[in-house]
């Protein structure tokens, strides 16, 4: 019995990547259904660090203004300084495993950042390179 | 043929100068909000004291005991009359006049601790009347209680003039006896015991009392900031705490009135600049949790203000713009909302350690040290 409730955590560890490589994977595979072609990685890796004008003429703005540079480290609302949890699921497995979760945040913040909502290509591109940090 | 005789006690005394100190301690910390925990030991030591005094006067020494001296009326318009003539009368103990002034302070004492607990329990939800006096009610009692406070303050005045006046016309230092316990008396004069074994186990029951009111204050730390006491919980949510949670600290619904937040989640493509996109699913669940729990239908002290210092149409869409806010955070200078460690004023957590719950009791609060190496 004891051995059985020490397995718990290490088959949390175990089924967690699994979740969340088959949302990713599903999430990828919808955004393919819509019209995208092949992700890549590179791709995602460059529009994370592009800059965009903002349109009320304040900083420029990229998603780094708020995840910043390290996707290891946690990051910072560049409004109100509140902490933003690590983005890469090699430092925080809870990322990328619920779909409305993905899909509420490239909403709210491809608007903020790019000013208008991301291509299923965008979003593939930005999946693919923040799934392999 | 006159010699020191003790009339006043050691418990006795005791209770005169604990009671002073008590009394100095709750006026000074009454204007600071964030002295409540300094406030609360003054008020329950008074507390205890009465108690102690209350059955003193019953069963205590000779000039200690009510009985002694209940003079009525007549025999205090007598005593005044006659005080400077050459009838004037020396009572061993308490004169008439100032027996007066001791019931009326005792009396004052007692309705000052009752109203005290009235407004705790009301507005901060503490204390043993938590739970059973309304928010309203605690409000409702909070200006009696300096009333009553004031009240007390004009009787202390006539009592020092008492005693000087007495001092001075009898040659009699009424202070120092208060500190020895001994008046020159003619010798046949009762003397009384000093019940110094009764002092030393009160002020030790009183000593322990307060150390372990100290000590959550003696264990705090950085991570672990001293919280005198919690208040009241307020109703959570989850999808509350994710969704307004995530980009900024969750503000309570009691933090502003329903049509704020009505209008907030109206206009929610527009959140301060940013479009939240959120889906009609959430935006209801959220409305819901607002609506019902707003400062419209106050459960702590804060959203009872916000809301009475706001007119029927306004619906303010930032906390830091309602009147009260501003009210009470008037004071603070600018160079202080800048400091790196406070970040701003939608940053309550910098002084407010209780600000995840959103409670913001009044000794919940504590203004962060400058920083050297801060702008100023």
């Amino acid at each position: 019995m004891r051995t059985m409730v020490k397995m718990v955590p290490l088959l949390a560890l175990l089924v967690l990547p699994l979740a969340q490589a088959d949302t990713v994977d599903e999430v990828l595979k919808g955004y393919q259904a819509q019209g995208a072609g092949n992700f890549s990685a590179q791709k995602g890796q460059a529009m994370w660090t592009e800059k965009h004008a903002a349109k009320d003429g304040g900083a420029a703005r990229s998603c780094t203004s708020c995840h910043g540079g390290d996707l290891t480290k946690s990051g910072k609302h560049a409004k109100t300084g509140k902490v933003i949890e690590p983005l890469a699921p090699s430092a925080n497995p809870k990322r990328f495993t619920d779909i409305k979760e993905i899909e509420k945040w490239f909403k709210r913040n491809c608007t903020w950042t790019l000013g208008r909502e991301c291509t299923p290509q965008e979003k593939g591109d930005f999946l693919s390179y923040l799934r392999s940090q | 043929m006159e010699t020191k005789v003790r009339i006043w006690d050691l418990p006795l005394r005791l209770f005169h100068w604990l009671l002073v100190a008590m009394f100095l301690l709750s006026w000074w910390s009454a204007g600071h909000a964030q002295h409540l925990d300094l406030h609360l030991l003054a008020g329950y030591t008074i507390a205890a004291l009465l108690l102690f005094r209350l059955m003193w006067g019953i069963a205590g020494s000779r000039y200690a005991r009510f009985a002694s001296f209940a003079y009525g009326p007549r025999q205090m318009a007598a005593y005044l009359r006659d005080l400077f003539g050459p009838r004037s009368v020396h009572p061993v103990g308490h004169n008439p006049a100032g027996a007066w002034a001791i019931f009326a302070m005792l009396a004052l004492l007692l309705a000052l601790t009752l109203s005290g607990l009235v407004v705790l329990g009301g507005e901060e939800g503490h204390g043993p009347l938590s739970g059973i006096v309304a928010l309203e009610t605690g409000i409702a009692w909070h200006e009696p209680h300096e009333w009553l406070a004031w009240a007390l303050l004009l009787l202390v005045a006539v009592h020092l003039i008492g005693v000087v006046v007495e001092s001075v016309l009898h040659r009699d230092n009424l202070v120092a006896a208060m500190f020895s316990g001994s008046k020159s008396l003619p010798a046949a004069t009762p003397a009384v015991a000093n019940h110094r074994l009764l002092a030393a186990v009160l002020l030790l029951l009183w000593l322990s009392a307060a150390l372990v009111a100290a000590l959550p204050w003696w264990r705090a730390d950085q991570d672990h900031p001293y919280q005198p006491f919690a208040g009241r919980s307020l109703p959570d949510s989850e999808s509350w705490r994710n969704e307004c949670g995530s980009c900024h600290q969750a503000y309570h619904p009691q933090l502003l009135p329903a049509r704020s937040w009505r209008l907030m989640l109206a206009q929610q493509e527009d959140h301060f600049g940013e479009s939240l996109g959120l889906d009609q699913a959430t935006v209801d669940e959220l409305l819901q949790f607002h609506v019902t729990n707003a400062a419209d239908q106050p459960l702590m002290e804060a959203a009872w203000y916000i809301n009475h210092s706001l007119r029927a149409d306004e619906a303010p869409q930032r906390i830091t713009e309602t009147p009260y806010w501003r009210k009470v955070h008037g004071a603070i200078p600018e160079s202080m909302w800048r400091d790196p460690q406070v970040k701003g004023r939608g940053n309550c957590a910098a002084c407010h350690s209780d600000a995840e719950r959103n409670t913001f009791s009044d000794a919940a609060m504590h203004l962060p040290r400058p920083n050297p190496r801060g702008e100023r």
